[in-house]
């Protein structure tokens, strides 16, 4: 009996650490076969691309991963990101002078909407897939009803240092992620805050009637992936230097998908910002290796859904009730 | 117990977002070709008008000897619609795209005030982008009993409410876009998508001296005026064994996904860029400079940003305009059908194609980056919509 348990023990220990290791095998597994196939994913400006996506991807997967954590979902990111480059334009008109009353404007835009995703969660109990989706389809309306389709303006140059930089080689999107990440991860692993944010995504029930407000907590993770969705609009505005219409098209699903493919729970209380990381990476290397490959994008989205798949799928052998922390 | 969220419609939700965001409309949204309701015999008079827009567009680029592709092409005999307006006023229904960019928001600008001009009263529709919600809008629209009807179509999918509209007898003219087979519609009014990227080909052949290695910038993968027009540029390169086409790729007409794209092609060594769009050329150019490498010669549609953009800058290209005003010249075939006047079947739209040399004649920089040029927008409408 005891040895059964042992070996249970160990079983789920090597499907953690399977799991763990997964994205960095995947990584790993990637550039090998792009040395091999596609070399020119080596090149500079090829490698400068998977930095500065790894960074803007990883601004937003950092929010996702908090909400994840909380049992949660928040599939406004792409909105709010769009949201912020039209307010960016539209308020500061390529003005430098401008740009801190913007900034002020979208950070009030981006908690506003964290607030209306918590409130809706909260208060209304609406699944967070549903209650964020709804306010990802009601800011794009928003936008296109203010700006009637054409939004005007331009993007300051003073913004240029957080999106098309680099330091010491380096995108800045990737130093503001690995910053942002550093300060994440030591709050979800050193502080009260991170362990009521577990203990509320592993059970709110139980979490709740230790005394914990789960409330708060869930209401203070949404606000800060909004938060942050609004600091990676900035960088993107900056990072092209023109307002973009069609922009969270192609930015809404990237969060969630690298904290899933890095290993963070679909289900809440599972995971870390470490994981996040390592899906950020293998996603931008797998989205700058498709397009070496002229995959086009239906190969492109194939391939992010199989991977979201695939990593959902390992995360369900793992077994239930034991943390990744 | 672990309180856990249903974890299948989360990762149904997702599957789908991609499929509902690609349904959100893009820089246009169109489709293809014409049928003709009154009889409508094929006569030369028309093939020739129809050539003689050809030529004069390759002409604007000092090229020649492109052929226009094999249309049936006849003046439609529009007697049966002829009727005189109630209160001195036709009453025209309007199945717009709705303004989910600036080109739709121009696009119906120019009609309302062309109609105001043409003393018409509109029936307005805004399908935002989506074809599902304009096969519902074409149905209120015919239920009104508008006189006559244009619609910038949205896919495909509306041809049967087209159809159905042309049924109850109302003339209906397909705007800026256009579809395949026998809609029921009198006339299709739109700038050829084959032009526009056969345009975009040769010059592209034609500045490489016939060698070189291109990659092709499109739109949204399945959109139609995307699909046409590569379609019709991959036939101009295949007649140019000299032309090695490196990349086709996807930029869904936005700056930032096509500056994500063209930074992979940096690396390329290529000597031209085939592209659908102004607005994608923008990230193009931002990759390119970014790298600090020359930027290839480029095609697109004539974008007021992308001539800021490269103003002053060593950049050689080829635009020529999708104007969005062409919806003024839909509402005048539909007021020629009440008039009883014959009208084409295919109206193939004029419009302005031009090279570097001649930035200094077009560039606006006293308007908006959203400006489509050249602008036929009177200057108090354009400083109403902030556009100047």
């Amino acid at each position: 009996m005891s040895s059964a348990v042992a070996t249970g023990r160990e079983g789920g220990r090597a499907a953690r650490l399977a799991g763990g290791l997964a994205p960095v095998a995947g990584v790993l597994a990637v550039l090998a076969i792009a040395a091999v196939t596609t070399p020119d994913l080596y090149e500079r400006n090829n490698l400068t691309l998977i930095l500065f996506l790894a960074g803007l991807i990883g601004i937003t997967a950092v929010g996702q991963t908090i909400v994840l954590l909380t049992g949660g979902i928040d599939l406004s990111i792409g909105a709010v990101i769009g949201l912020t480059t039209v307010i960016v334009a539209t308020q500061t008109d390529g003005r430098g002078s401008a740009l801190p009353g913007a900034i002020t404007l979208a950070l009030l835009a981006g908690l506003a909407i964290g607030l209306a995703n918590a409130g809706l969660v909260l208060l209304r109990d609406v699944p967070p897939f549903v209650a964020t989706f709804a306010t990802f389809v009601l800011v794009q309306g928003a936008i296109t009803a203010w700006t009637r389709g054409a939004p005007s303006g331009d993007i300051p140059d003073a913004l240029a240092p957080i999106g098309a930089d680099r330091l010491a080689g380096i995108p800045v999107p990737l130093w503001l992620f690995a910053g942002l990440a550093g300060i994440a991860a030591v709050v979800l692993s050193r502080t009260t805050v991170g362990r009521r944010l577990y203990a509320t995504g592993a059970n709110r029930r139980a979490a709740s009637l230790s005394g914990i407000r789960t409330g708060r907590v869930i209401a203070g993770a949404y606000v800060v992936s909004a938060l942050l969705a609004v600091f990676a609009g900035l960088v993107d505005a900056a990072y092209i230097g023109h307002v973009d219409a069609q922009l969270s098209r192609s930015l809404n699903l990237d969060s969630v998908a690298a904290a899933v493919i890095g290993g963070v729970a679909l289900t809440g209380g599972r995971g870390h910002i470490g994981q996040t990381a390592a899906g950020v990476a293998l996603l931008a290397v797998l989205l700058v290796w498709m397009l070496q490959l002229g995959a086009g994008v239906g190969g492109q989205l194939t391939v992010e859904g199989a991977a979201i798949l695939l990593a959902a799928w390992l995360q369900h052998r793992v077994p239930s009730g034991r943390t990744n922390r | 117990m672990i309180d856990r969220p249903r974890l299948a419609p989360t990762l149904a939700l997702l599957a789908a977002i991609p499929l509902l965001a690609s349904g959100c409309g893009g820089e246009r949204e169109e489709s293809a070709s014409s049928g003709g309701a009154g009889p409508c015999a094929e006569n030369s008079q028309a093939k020739q008008r129809y050539d003689k827009s050809w030529q004069s567009a390759q002409r604007q680029l000092g090229l020649s000897g492109l052929k226009p592709p094999d249309l049936r092409l006849c003046d439609v005999d529009t007697s049966k619609f002829k009727k005189s307006a109630e209160d001195g006023r036709y009453r025209v229904a309007f199945a717009a795209q709705g303004p989910t960019n600036s080109w739709a928001l121009e696009n119906e600008e120019a009609f309302k005030y062309h109609a105001k001009q043409r003393n018409t009263e509109v029936l307005y529709a805004s399908a935002n982008g989506d074809a599902t919600k304009q096969v519902d809008n074409i149905q209120q629209l015919a239920s009104q009993d508008p006189d006559a009807m244009v619609v910038v179509p949205m896919g495909p999918g509306i041809k049967g409410q087209v159809a159905a509209a042309a049924r109850q007898d109302i003339p209906v003219v397909l705007c800026a876009g256009r579809l395949e087979g026998d809609s029921g519609a009198i006339s299709t009014v739109a700038r050829s998508y084959e032009l526009q990227a056969t345009l975009w080909a040769e010059w592209l052949v034609k500045q490489l001296d016939g060698e070189g290695r291109v990659a092709m910038l499109s739109g949204i993968a399945g959109v139609p005026t995307a699909e046409y027009q590569k379609a019709a540029a991959e036939k101009v390169f295949a007649q140019h064994p000299g032309i090695e086409i490196v990349s086709k790729e996807y930029t869904d007409w936005s700056p930032t996904k096509a500056k994500t794209v063209a930074s992979t092609l940096v690396s390329k060594n290529l000597d031209g860029i085939w592209s659908d769009s102004g607005i994608s050329d923008l990230g193009v150019v931002e990759a390119y400079q970014s790298a600090d490498e020359p930027i290839p010669p480029m095609t697109g549609d004539s974008s007021n940003a992308f001539l800021k953009a490269v103003d002053g800058k060593d950049v050689e290209f080829a635009l020529s305009a999708f104007p969005p005003e062409q919806s003024t010249q839909c509402l005048d075939v539909a007021l020629d059908a009440l008039a009883g006047k014959k009208v084409p079947n295919v109206v193939n739209v004029e419009s302005a194609a031009f090279t570097h040399e001649q930035i200094d004649e077009y560039i606006r920089k006293d308007c908006s980056d959203d400006l489509w040029i050249p602008t036929s927008l009177p200057p108090a409408l354009l400083k109403k919509l902030k556009l100047c």
